[in-house]
């Protein structure tokens, strides 16, 4: 016994038991139980999932659970891995949830389904059949649903944003679901130990099919371009705290899908699937930064973020994939190592910015960075946690995000030693790509920080700005502790990443070097010390602000207005706007953003040479999902508009359908045979 | 290519530098050490003197040979060379300019106007000569001054 199946089983009663009270108790009581149900479905994943990352394995069946298949789980260390990152996230969104809620997510049905939503989360990665993945998946993408739209009596674009993520996750299923059937029929067996003996003996037409079926499917979840349409949409307008373990958790599963069918259940496979992965992610990097750099709706850029971060990830998996096809299995470990290790630094410090961003919704009733501002003051442990979520993001020493993007780099610069035209003319892209994204991170969170929190207020809301109840702060508060300590012991999760690497399959293996002060890649010559690194920081900083101090002080000093330029005092209209901020990176990246300009101008009765207003009007849509989507969309709805013209409501009609189909198909069958 | 030609073409145009300056530096001057940043500030001249200004930083008197050079704000001024008679709407403008400027700074009044209010004196807009607004340093007379006396007395206080 090593606690993996209490805890599993712990949790899912605590998910059932917070579903019962989220049904049955009243409102105020019910957020509570709901919340602390929710944590402790969180602390059984963290349990499980730490076990398994120690090397303990689990496995269960439950033939009369489910008819005809049963019930299969099975936890190793790579569910393991996406157990206890899930878990510590939960905890600390469920914590948060309970301050949060008040919101219009105090109702019923989402209390209910915040604790259901969480449990599957965690039971996901211990799923060992196709049908019990298939019910979690399914269970997974409804209950979020539900909590997707738990605000849909307020706004109405919750219900559009609810309705563009029920499509899109039903697509993902669908192709999901056409995957596993393919591949069960196939290798012949439903559970995946029967699907990863079969594999091998599947044709590789076969295999390349399921995988980017598959492919599809769980990219989809993790929202890469250009299937994240529901991304941009979902996750702002959903409560905060499930935008939170949205984009900290279940986006994750589709890394997790990728890396288990890919690796795991497929064994590998030929260049191409890795090239198209790779290409996807990196696709999604650079595209997903880019329309964060230009949103100013805080939670829409955080979207838009995830949607760069899990590309990062992809990148990696993908370049896992390329170097174990060619035969390179150190450089193969050490991409799929950092993929993983990206996921837990971006699910701990995106969980905080969406919290932040959240506690920003709350105490303002604001999401527009245009109209924030002055919330250092007014709220500074919020704007604390925010600032180090943001340096965690940016991907700069001494955030967490650095310790695995350096690994990515590596990984991928290391890689070029591995032979083939493919490796040598991809990684230099892939390379350029993680670069690139990871510079515009950099002012896209500087925008989020700066224009969101500093300056003076831009509206009445972030003027009477509160600081958040204490509950919500200590959710927050538990992320950050996560943040730093990834950002300073990184080596500490070393030994888990390479059995979670290990149990991936033949790409994994040990990458990094398991040491508590520094960090050294397994079978390259390249390490830091991140903690070393980061006390050099913090001593910088303060040697330079106290010369600056000892050295101000014996200049005279006076008091004087501030210069002004002659013109009155400055107001917050003439602030750092998101809008403004973003406005040069707009013009660089004018022919891939396309934004749409629209000046009109009104003159004068009197005279045209007299203006008497102009109204100028900028916007930047989402170009791929305009390109893409619409003409799909208006050509579905022009299909269903014609089709409506053979329903003429005469039912000898329809009696004419069946007859017609029926002959037809019998002519068909008798051709056939 | 035709830039460079036409440089080599034209030559120096510069005169040659007069005499240097004889008197004594103002002591609380001295911590410019021979070099002045300048602002100009357009109290409501008749841009007469911003001519004669910009010719004295122009090629041919070329005051920037003497550590004197023009900078866009108050904030990085150590001297406001200020023209005009100081009309109402700028008199404020004026004061929080001076005010702005990092000591030790010092108001150099330029032309007749700046001096006396010349011809607009006891004009309905006109709030007052610059001294009756602001301390004045250094006075240049002249309506408009010639270049070479804005720049001597620029040379004044650089001592160069």
């Amino acid at each position: 016994m090593n606690g993996i199946g209490p805890a599993l089983a712990a949790g899912a009663g605590l998910a059932g038991a917070g579903a019962a009270a989220g049904v049955s108790l009243p409102p105020r009581a019910r957020v509570v139980v709901a919340g602390v149900c929710t944590a402790g479905v969180g602390a059984g994943g963290v349990v499980a999932g730490a076990a398994a990352l120690r090397g303990a394995r689990w496995s269960a069946s439950f033939p009369g659970l489910l008819p005809l298949a049963g019930v299969h789980l099975a936890v190793d260390a790579l569910s393991g891995l996406f157990m206890a990152v899930t878990g510590v996230v939960a905890v600390a969104v469920a914590v948060y949830g309970i301050g949060y809620a008040g919101h219009g997510g105090e109702a019923r049905w989402v209390q209910a389904a915040w604790p259901v939503f969480a449990g599957t989360l965690v039971l996901v990665p211990a799923a060992a059949g196709v049908s019990t993945f298939l019910l979690l998946w399914e269970a997974m993408a409804l209950t979020s649903l539900l909590l997707v739209v738990a605000e849909h009596r307020r706004r109405a674009e919750v219900r559009r944003a609810g309705l563009w993520y029920a499509v899109m996750t039903h697509l993902g299923l669908v192709s999901l679901l056409a995957a596993f059937a393919l591949f069960a029929a196939g290798a012949g067996g439903e559970t995946f130990a029967a699907l990863r003996a079969g594999a091998a003996g599947m044709s590789p037409a076969a295999r390349g099919t399921v995988f980017v079926l598959a492919l599809v499917a769980f990219a989809s979840k993790a929202g890469m371009v250009p299937l994240h349409a529901w991304l941009p949409r979902a996750h702002p307008e959903a409560p905060s705290q499930v935008s939170a373990l949205m984009s900290a958790a279940m986006v994750n599963l589709g890394v997790y899908g990728i890396v288990r069918v890919g690796f795991g259940l497929l064994g590998g496979g030929p260049r191409w699937w890795w090239l198209l992965a790779l290409a996807m992610g990196a696709l999604s990097a650079v595209y997903g930064i880019l329309q964060a750099a230009m949103a100013k709706d805080l939670k829409r850029l955080l979207a838009y973020s995830t949607s760069e971060n899990l590309g990062l990830v992809l990148i990696g998996v993908g370049a896992a994939g390329l170097f174990a096809a060619a035969g390179g299995r150190a450089p193969a470990a050490l991409a799929l190592t950092a993929a993983l290790l990206h996921v837990v630094n971006h699910a701990m410090f995106k969980a905080l910015l969406f919290c932040g961003a959240g506690s920003v919704l709350k105490a303002t009733g604001e999401r527009n960075l245009d109209l924030l501002g002055g919330l250092r003051a007014r709220m500074p442990v919020t704007a604390g946690l925010f600032a180090v979520a943001a340096l965690g993001a940016v991907a700069l020493p001494p955030g967490n995000g650095f310790v695995s993007e350096w690994t990515l780099l590596q990984a991928l610069i290391h890689g070029l030693a591995v032979p083939g035209v493919t490796t040598a003319v991809v990684l230099p892209v892939a390379v350029a790509a993680v670069a690139l994204s990871a510079g515009l991170a950099a002012a896209v969170f500087v925008k989020a920080l700066g224009v969101g929190f500093f300056a003076q207020p831009r509206s009445e809301g972030a003027a009477g700005a509160r600081e958040s109840p204490p509950t919500m702060l200590a959710g927050m508060g538990l992320l950050a502790i996560a943040c730093a300590a990834l950002a300073l012991v990184p080596g500490a999760l070393a030994a888990g990443l390479s059995r979670a690497t290990a149990a991936a399959g033949p790409a994994g293996g040990e990458a990094l070097d398991s040491g508590v002060l520094r960090l050294r890649l397994a079978g390259f010559p390249a390490m830091f010390s991140p903690l070393w690194m980061a006390v050099a920081l913090a001593v910088g900083v303060l040697a330079v602000t106290g010369l600056a101090r000892s050295a101000g002080r014996r200049r005279r000093r006076g008091q004087v207005r501030l210069w002004d330029c002659g013109g009155g005092a400055p107001t917050p209209r003439m602030a750092y706007t998101a809008t403004s901020f973003a406005e040069p990176l707009q013009r660089v990246f004018d022919d891939v953003l396309a934004p749409e300009r629209d000046v009109d101008v009104t003159h004068a009765q009197e005279s045209a040479y007299l203006v008497e207003k102009v109204r100028y009007q900028s916007r930047v849509p989402d170009r791929i999902e305009h390109r893409l989507y619409r003409p799909v969309l208006a050509a579905l709805s022009g299909a269903g508009t014609s089709a409506r013209r053979l329903a003429g409501g005469s039912l000898r009609l329809y009696l004419g359908y069946g007859f017609f189909g029926l002959v037809v198909l019998l002519v068909i069958l008798a051709g056939v045979r | 290519m035709s830039l460079l030609r036409k440089i080599r073409r034209t030559g120096r145009t510069a005169e040659p530098a007069p005499p240097r300056p004889t008197g004594q530096i103002p002591p609380e001057l001295r911590e410019l050490r021979g070099s002045m940043q300048v602002r100009c500030v357009d109290a409501g001249s008749c841009n007469g003197c911003e001519i004669e200004i910009g010719n004295a930083f122009g090629p041919v008197y070329d005051a920037e040979r003497y550590g004197a050079r023009l900078v866009a704000s108050p904030r990085h001024a150590d001297a406001a060379l200020v023209t005009g008679p100081v009309t109402r709407n700028m008199a404020t403008a004026l004061r929080r300019t001076v005010e702005a400027m990092s000591e030790p700074r010092l108001v150099v009044a330029v032309g007749d106007c700046a001096m006396n209010c010349g011809e607009f004196a006891g004009g309905y807009g006109v709030e007052g000569a610059v001294a009756d607004v602001v301390p004045v340093d250094i006075e240049v007379r002249g309506c408009p001054p010639r270049p070479e006396a804005v720049v001597a007395a620029l040379r004044t206080v650089t001592g160069r």
